[in-house]
C-alpha cells in the first residue's frame, strides 16, 4: 500500500533531495535577468531567462556584497549559487550566491564601433548643433508614458513659459524599442513641434541599449527640431546624448532647457522697462538742454518756430509717454513756460517775438498753468493730464485748424476778413497760407 | 530706417519669441541715443505695445498636454494625464 503524507513533508523530502542531489547545487546558470525587484529587506526577487525557460531567483542581501555591479532587467549574467525548495509555497528556486556579468563586453565593443563610426561621419560635431528656442509653441517629449521623464517634465513645464506638451508614447527598453522611440521623433517632426525632449529614466546599460542604436541616433540626427536627450542618470553617456543638439543631464533640466521660468521672464520685462524709461528720459533731458541752448544766433522767427515746435512735442509726449516718464515731461513743460521769465536777452527776445507774432497758443496755456500751480493740491494733480487738456495742439489732433489773420492775431470770425486777404491755417503738423477767395457769413 | 523706428507694429500678429527679441532690440536702439525724440518716441511706443503683448501671452496661455498615437486610420490626439 502507498505511503500516506502531508504536504508539507512531501516538500521537505522535495527540499532535501535538492540538496543531495549534485548538480542542482555549486552550480553556474547562464541567463538573462527579467522582473527584478528589490525588497526593501535588501533580498532581490527576479527571474532568469534563455530563449527556451525560465526559473524564478532569489539573492539574499549577504549576496549582494558579492557582486560588482547593479543588477537589472535584461541583463545577460551567470549567476551561482544552488536550487532550493520554500516548503511554504511548494515552489523551487535558485539561491543566488555569486553573480557576474556576460556579454557586457559585446556590448561595449558594439558602443565603441557605432561611436567611432558616426563620429567619423561628423554626426556628432558641435556645429551641427542647433539652439534650443527658447519660447517653444508646443515641446514634443518621446517616452514611456509612465515614466519618469514625462513625470518630471510635466511638473516642471507647470512653473514654466505655458508651452503645450505633446507625447509620443514610446517603448524605452526592450524589443522594439529603437523602432518606437524612432517613429516617436518622426511623428512629432510631422506634427511641427518647436522642440523634442527624448530620453527615458535610469536603468542599467541594457535598459538605456536603444538609445545606443544606430536608426535612433540618425532619427535625431535627422530631425528638422532641436532634440534635447534625457536618458538616464547624470553620468549615463549614450550614442543619443552625443548627437542631441543638447543633452540634459536629467529630464527637469531637460524641461528646463526648452522653456524659460515665467519669473525670469516677468524680471526680464521689468529689466527692460527700466531701461526704456531711462532711455527715454535720456533723450527728453538732451533735448531740454538744446531746448535752453535756443541762442540768439537763430533768427527770431525760427527761434519762435522751433520753440513752438518743441512745445507741440512736449504735449504730444504728455499725452502718450507712459506715467513713468510724466513727471519728466510736465518738468519740461514747467521749464518750457518759464522760459518767458528767464533773463537772458536773447529768450526774452524770442519770447517777446513770439508774443508779437503768433496765434498765442502758449500765452493761452500760461494762466491755465498759473492757476494749476496756485492751486493747493496741484502735486496730487497730473500736471500732465491738465496741460493735455489745455493744449490747443489737442484740438487740431482731432481735425481742426486754428486760423491766423495778416497780423498774426487769431481769426474767429468772417466778419474782420477781407476778400484777397492773407491767412496762415495752423493744422495739426504745419502750416499753410491762404488767400481768400470768396466769404459767406451763416446766419 | 526700419518698420521698428517709423511705423507701428502691429503686434497680434507676432509670437512670443518674435516680440521679445524685437523688444530688446527697440530698447537697445532707445538706449543708443542716436534718434531725435519723435522717433524715440514711436520706438517707445512700439516697446510697450510688444512687452503687454507678449505679457498678455503669458497670462493668457493656457497649455495643453496631450498624447499623440499613431492609428490605422492616421494620427489620434488625446488630453493626456498621468495615472496617479
Amino acid at each position: 500500500m502507498s505511503e500516506r503524507v502531508t504536504v508539507t513533508e512531501l516538500n521537505t523530502r522535495v527540499k532535501e533531495l535538492f540538496g543531495s542531489t549534485p548538480g542542482l547545487k555549486d552550480i553556474w546558470v547562464i541567463g538573462e535577468i527579467s522582473n527584478f525587484k528589490l525588497y526593501t529587506s535588501g533580498h532581490s526577487y527576479f527571474t532568469i531567462k534563455d530563449a527556451g525557460s525560465e526559473i524564478r531567483a532569489v539573492m539574499f542581501k549577504s549576496a549582494r556584497s558579492r557582486i560588482d555591479f547593479e543588477p537589472g532587467d535584461s541583463q545577460k549574467i551567470e549567476a551561482y549559487g544552488h536550487l532550493d525548495m520554500y516548503v511554504e509555497r511548494g515552489s523551487y528556486q535558485f539561491i543566488v550566491e555569486s553573480m557576474k556579468r556576460s556579454g557586457i563586453g559585446d556590448l561595449y565593443l558594439k558602443y565603441e564601433a557605432l561611436k567611432k563610426k558616426l563620429e567619423a561621419e561628423g554626426l556628432f560635431e558641435s556645429a551641427r548643433k542647433r539652439p534650443i528656442p527658447q519660447y517653444p509653441k508646443t515641446i514634443g517629449v518621446v517616452t514611456s508614458p509612465t515614466g519618469a521623464v514625462i513625470h518630471d517634465i510635466l511638473t516642471t513645464t507647470k512653473r514654466l513659459f505655458p508651452a503645450d506638451i505633446l507625447l509620443a508614447p514610446a517603448q524605452v527598453q526592450g524589443e522594439g524599442a529603437a523602432k518606437s522611440i524612432v517613429a516617436g521623433i518622426e511623428l512629432l517632426n510631422r506634427e511641427g513641434v518647436d522642440v523634442i525632449i527624448v530620453g527615458r529614466g535610469g536603468g542599467s546599460l541594457e535598459d538605456l541599449w536603444a538609445f545606443n542604436e544606430e536608426p535612433v541616433v540618425r532619427a535625431i540626427a535627422a530631425s528638422k527640431v532641436p532634440v534635447i536627450s534625457s536618458v538616464g542618470h547624470e553620468t549615463d553617456f549614450t550614442l543619443a546624448d552625443f548627437v542631441a543638439d543638447k543633452r540634459a543631464p536629467t529630464p527637469t533640466a531637460a524641461a528646463q532647457f526648452a522653456v524659460r521660468d515665467k519669473s525670469e521672464i516677468l524680471r526680464q520685462f521689468s529689466d527692460l522697462t527700466v531701461r526704456m524709461n531711462k532711455a527715454l528720459s535720456s533723450v527728453i533731458e538732451h533735448m531740454r538742454g538744446r531746448f535752453v541752448a535756443v541762442d540768439g544766433k537763430l533768427s527770431p522767427a525760427r527761434a519762435q518756430e522751433k520753440v513752438e515746435y518743441l512745445g507741440m512735442k512736449l504735449d504730444d509726449l504728455s499725452s502718450r509717454a507712459s506715467s513713468a516718464v510724466k513727471d519728466t515731461v510736465s518738468e519740461m513743460h514747467k521749464r518750457f513756460l518759464s522760459v518767458e521769465s528767464r533773463p537772458e536777452p536773447a529768450l526774452k527776445a524770442m519770447v517777446a517775438n513770439k508774443r508779437n507774432q503768433s496765434d498765442r497758443v502758449f500765452g493761452r496755456i500760461e494762466p491755465g498753468m498759473k492757476a494749476i500751480l496756485t492751486t493747493k493740491d496741484y502735486k496730487e494733480q497730473t500736471l500732465a493730464a491738465r496741460l493735455d487738456a489745455l493744449s490747443p495742439y489737442k484740438v487740431l489732433d482731432r481735425g481742426y485748424s486754428f486760423v491766423a489773420g495778416p497780423d498774426g492775431q487769431a481769426v474767429t470770425s468772417v466778419k474782420g476778413l477781407a476778400v484777397g486777404s492773407r491767412i496762415t491755417v495752423r493744422m495739426r503738423d504745419g502750416r499753410a497760407l491762404a488767400d481768400i477767395v470768396e466769404k459767406e457769413e451763416l446766419q | 530706417m526700419s518698420d521698428t523706428e517709423t511705423g507701428k507694429i502691429d503686434v497680434e500678429k507676432l509670437s512670443f519669441e518674435q516680440s521679445m527679441s524685437m523688444l530688446e532690440e527697440l530698447v537697445k536702439k532707445l538706449e543708443g541715443g542716436n534718434l531725435d525724440l519723435d522717433e524715440s518716441l514711436k520706438v517707445y511706443e512700439n516697446a510697450v505695445a510688444l512687452r503687454e503683448h507678449c505679457r498678455k501671452i503669458l497670462d493668457e496661455s493656457d497649455r495643453k498636454v496631450q498624447a499623440i498615437m499613431e492609428t490605422a486610420s492616421g494620427t489620434k490626439k488625446e488630453d493626456f494625464s498621468e495615472l496617479e
